[in-house]
């Protein structure tokens, strides 16, 4: 407990950190953001929507220690100023809008990815030598490959050229969003190709490492011990190696949880698919700094929560961290 | 690897091959070109042709000029954000391993701050505030999002490093920090560093391509990620016009995985066990480390890395500990007699059946240099409750011998002659293990012979209670027992070997290393097997524990009745404990017979060498 009890300390320091930073980027950067941004739309802007942008700043004359004093309290009121895209519609109404759509399709294409993924490096470590060995440069290629970039030649490919799947959105336009069988069967079919490339571009980083750490845990006399007490292939290879090869992958999915978010949201962009990605991409486009710092919130404590399940899980599946020291 | 100067492994070739393609598009692509990358011409959206090698833009601008100057910035931004995340990493992953303490501290946790919050999102918004944004701005704001990972594996590395015995000595003879980080420490992390940074250079050629096709990068230049950008944006892939799209994303893709099948290189040059092919090198690291393997050379290397066991240091740190082991010392002074001298070969008067025969058995390994012969005509007989000790510096092809017995030889060992018979009843047809079948030698593993292995911090499943260890074995071995039999055995088994029967529920880490040996030993009796290999079961034991172990191992022999075939370096201990002794040098049997026999009157000049310098220790015999 021990153990979960200074993960929660870190996580929460590294949430304040994250929150600090958000304050402090504006102020550190040269050259004031709301003339920069005014300048760049060559006053395009609405002057409400600049009074808007300097009250989301908190950029005022008071000193550094009232502003962020203020920008804390804001914050925690779920105050995150407005959005200047979506003008007058408050940046956390838009960010909630999204973020269902989002933890709906990368969250449950990051589990997918990694779970195929480990599977197969497992076998791939079991089989090495083998002719599987084969497969390692193909992973490397794939592993390699732009998020955005496999979107885009999935959707030429299968929506544009084939037309089996929707080139883009993520329900029928025009259909009521509810519970009932037409929208969620739409729902599902509209995330097809976009949950495919997502795992295609993500599951052969976790075949790699998941190889790299078996080969090595193969190399222990735990499995050689295994191996010796006559214990079925199976058990040899899930019990005793696999069950040691995944703690350094629980780690590192958490880890690579920013890297695959961070490329999933480019795949967004490519099908028009309305969450957190395609949000940010419009707040970019758009120069809605307030959208685009309350975004940068968001998905960081979607990242630390992530980070904190899989802490959690960690300490299921290693004795040694229960320990009480 | 200094010797040889193309790379061996196709994979790092091929990668080397693409990498240096890119780099040569990089270096004269746009000087080829015949436009120029932003300006528009009167062909718009044509595929590819001879006056368009790459075919155009929506705006009619040329693909190829477009691709061969994205090329510069792509592989620029890579370069630039990776050597300076690579500085920020060592400095940080160094330092706060080296220095501990509070440094480390703060570092450990700027580290995690970088590591967890996700680079992309602050990515954009740091990239977001820039007021002008070039290639070296977007390069510096890249390194600072992604440097962390690499600084946490090089602190785990450092602070394993430091401990280790060549930094130490550096310690003592009192160089200063900053030497010992850059000659100690560092050399023996720069496969770390260089595969870190051929990571770097990947992932910071994929977030420029990412944060450009969001309309973020530098705003001045065409790189592969704002050709996407523009694609992206103008539609491209609703039109067909793959020849716009693909090349920059295949480029990356390509580029990507060159320098990860180099980074297969640098990643089996430094773990060895993640070798596909047949080859292994030795491994050769710092000055210090270098002198300290000089020990465990040549055959050991060939022996210890097949055999799955550690490296090439605790090999020499075994052999070079005090207490009348098989020293190499004892070699320096070896002449031709040691090789050329007959094997002094007796007659083994042990009363009992036979329970293994080893016949004439040649084990091989197919190394770089040749053909290894780890094991060379050796034959040996082990009788019903007779311990047999097999001595023998390391890379004698002692484990070879045992892992050949019990069939765990590792590819790409191979056996090549000879037979392991296994005499279950007196009087009836022996069966050769080397023959049997993968189920018949399921069934026949533990039951039969089972193994106690040198490091039981090792030989037990750090994940698995000590229960879980017994009860596998169980249902396998024995599938009518009941679980509540299960129990009941496995309790009875610790307490045989003088442990608390409620230490079943225990988890390997919280038992002590003597314990832990304990818990091996009495998971290896569980079946009542006819013979136990002990591979120096009590040499990662301190003194007194060992003693303990021994006299364990000594009256169970007596209550069981099981045979023991045992390894050590410590050819005092076996002239005590075993019935007969088998001496092995570089894969051949140059002594064997009786105990009693081989100490009175050894024959090889070997053997005498072992025993001379073990009277020139002191010890008592």
């Amino acid at each position: 407990m021990r153990y979960l009890l200074r993960k929660l300390v870190l996580y929460a320091f590294i949430a304040w950190a994250a929150v600090t930073m958000n304050f402090l980027i504006p102020r550190l950067m040269p050259g004031d953001p709301v003339t920069l941004l005014v300048d760049r739309v060559q006053g395009q802007v609405d002057p409400a929507a600049v009074e808007a942008l300097r009250e989301a700043f908190g950029l005022s004359d008071a000193n550094i220690l009232r502003q962020y004093i203020d920008y804390l309290g804001s914050l925690f009121s779920g105050d995150l100023g407005l959005s200047i895209t979506f003008y007058p519609v408050p940046v956390a109404d838009v960010v909630s809008g999204a973020m269902p759509w989002t933890i709906g399709l990368i969250g449950v294409t990051t589990v997918i990815g990694f779970v195929i993924g480990t599977g197969l490096g497992v076998l791939l470590a079991w089989r090495r030598g083998s002719w599987t060995d084969g497969f390692l440069p193909g992973l490397t290629f794939l592993n390699a490959i732009p998020y955005f970039w496999m979107a885009l030649v999935l959707v030429m490919i299968f929506a544009v050229n084939l037309g089996w799947f929707p080139v883009s959105g993520a329900h029928t336009p025009g259909l009521r969003p509810g519970w009932n069988g037409e929208f969620i069967t739409s729902v599902l079919w509209h995330a097809l190709l976009p949950a495919i490339t997502i795992v295609l571009a993500s599951f052969a980083n976790w075949v790699i490492g998941m190889r790299n750490m078996m080969v090595t845990v193969l190399g222990e006399d735990y499995v050689t011990m295994a191996e010796a007490k006559g214990l079925p292939e199976r058990t040899v290879m899930v019990r005793y190696a696999a069950r040691n090869a995944i703690l350094p992958s629980i780690t590192g999915f958490a880890l690579s949880l920013g890297t695959v978010v961070g490329g999933s949201m480019l795949t967004e962009v490519i099908f028009n698919y309305p969450g957190v990605g395609y949000t940010l991409f419009q707040a970019v486009k758009n120069q809605d700094f307030p959208l685009m710092q309350g975004m940068f919130l968001y998905i960081s404590v979607a990242v630390i929560i992530a980070n904190l399940i899989a802490d959690v899980v960690y300490v299921f599946l290693d004795p040694r961290t229960r320990q009480e020291a | 690897m200094s010797r040889r100067l193309i790379p061996a492994s196709g994979k790092v070739r091929a990668g080397l091959i693409i990498v240096a393609f890119f780099l040569l598009l990089a270096a004269f692509g746009p000087m080829v070109a015949q436009h120029s990358p932003t300006a528009s011409g009167p062909h718009l959206l044509q595929p590819p042709s001879a006056e368009h090698w790459m075919g155009t833009t929506q705006l009619g601008q040329d693909v190829f000029a477009q691709f061969a100057h994205g090329a510069r910035i792509s592989l620029a931004v890579g370069l630039i954000a990776a050597v300076v995340a690579k500085i920020i990493s060592i400095l940080v992953g160094v330092i706060g391993g080296y220095f501990r303490g509070l440094t480390d501290e703060a570092l450990y946790i700027l580290t995690a701050v970088f590591l967890v919050i996700p680079a992309m999102p602050l990515l954009i918004v740091l990239t977001g505030y820039l007021p002008s944004r070039g290639v070296e701005s977007v390069a510096v704001v890249i390194a600072i999002t992604s440097w962390a990972g690499s600084a946490r594996v090089l602190r785990a590395q450092t602070l394993s490093l430091r401990r280790r015995d060549f930094v130490e000595a550096a310690r003592a003879t009192g160089e200063s920090r900053w030497r010992i980080i850059t000659s100690e420490i560092m050399p023996n992390e720069l496969p770390l560093i260089a595969s870190g940074f051929l990571f770097s250079v990947i992932a910071a050629i994929l977030a420029e391509a990412g944060l450009s096709f969001l309309g973020l990068g530098s705003l001045t230049t065409t790189s592969w990620g704002s050709m996407l950008y523009f694609a992206q944006s103008s539609q491209a892939f609703l039109f067909g016009a793959w020849w716009w799209f693909v090349p920059p994303g295949l480029a990356i893709a390509l580029i990507g995985a060159g320098l990860a099948l180099i980074n297969f290189g640098v990643d089996e040059y430094a773990n060895p066990r993640l070798r596909t092919g047949k080859k292994r090198r030795d491994r050769s690291k710092g000055r210090r480390a270098q002198a300290l393997t000089v020990a465990g050379s040549g055959l050991a290397a060939a022996e210890t890395v097949p055999a799955g066991s550690g490296s090439a240091e605790e090999v020499a740190g075994a052999s070079t500990s005090a207490g009348g082991r098989i020293g190499e010392s004892a070699l320096t002074d070896s002449g031709d007699d040691l090789d050329t001298a007959p094997a002094a070969i007796r007659h083994n008067p042990v009363a009992g059946e036979p329970v293994i025969e080893v016949r004439d058995l040649n084990v091989e390994y197919p190394t770089e240099h040749g053909v290894v012969h780890a094991v060379q005509d050796v034959s040996v007989t082990l009788h019903r409750g007779e311990i047999l000790g097999l001595a023998g510096e390391s890379g004698s092809g002692k484990s070879t011998l045992t892992n050949t017995i019990t069939r765990l030889l590792r590819s790409p060992a191979r056996v090549t002659g000879g037979s392991v018979l296994y005499h279950r009843h007196a009087g009836r047809e022996p069966i050769d293990v080397l023959t049997l079948s993968a189920p018949a030698l399921r069934a026949f593993r533990w039951a039969e012979i089972s193994v106690v292995f040198q490091s039981a911090m090792n030989a037990l499943n750090p994940v698995l209670t000590v229960y879980a260890q017994f009860d596998d074995v169980l249902r396998v071995h024995r599938p009518r027992m009941s679980a509540r039999e299960r129990m009941a055995l496995a309790r009875t088994m610790l307490e045989k070997v003088g442990i608390d029967p409620d230490r079943v529920r225990s988890y390997p880490h919280e038992l002590s290393g003597g314990m832990k040996q304990r818990v091996a030993i009495a998971i290896a009796l569980v079946l009542d097997p006819d013979i136990i290999i002990m591979d120096e079961p009590t040499t990662a034991l301190d003194l007194l524990v060992q003693r303990e172990v021994l006299d364990q191992i000594m009256s169970l022999r007596d209550e069981f009745g099981f045979a023991i075939i045992f390894t050590t370096h410590d050819l005092a201990l076996l002239l005590e404990i075993a019935d007969s002794v088998a001496v092995m040098r570089s894969g051949r049997l140059v002594e064997y017979g009786p105990a009693l026999d081989v100490y009175r009157a050894p024959g090889h000049p070997y053997t005498r060498m072992l025993l001379q310098s073990l009277a020139d220790l002191g010890a008592k015999l």
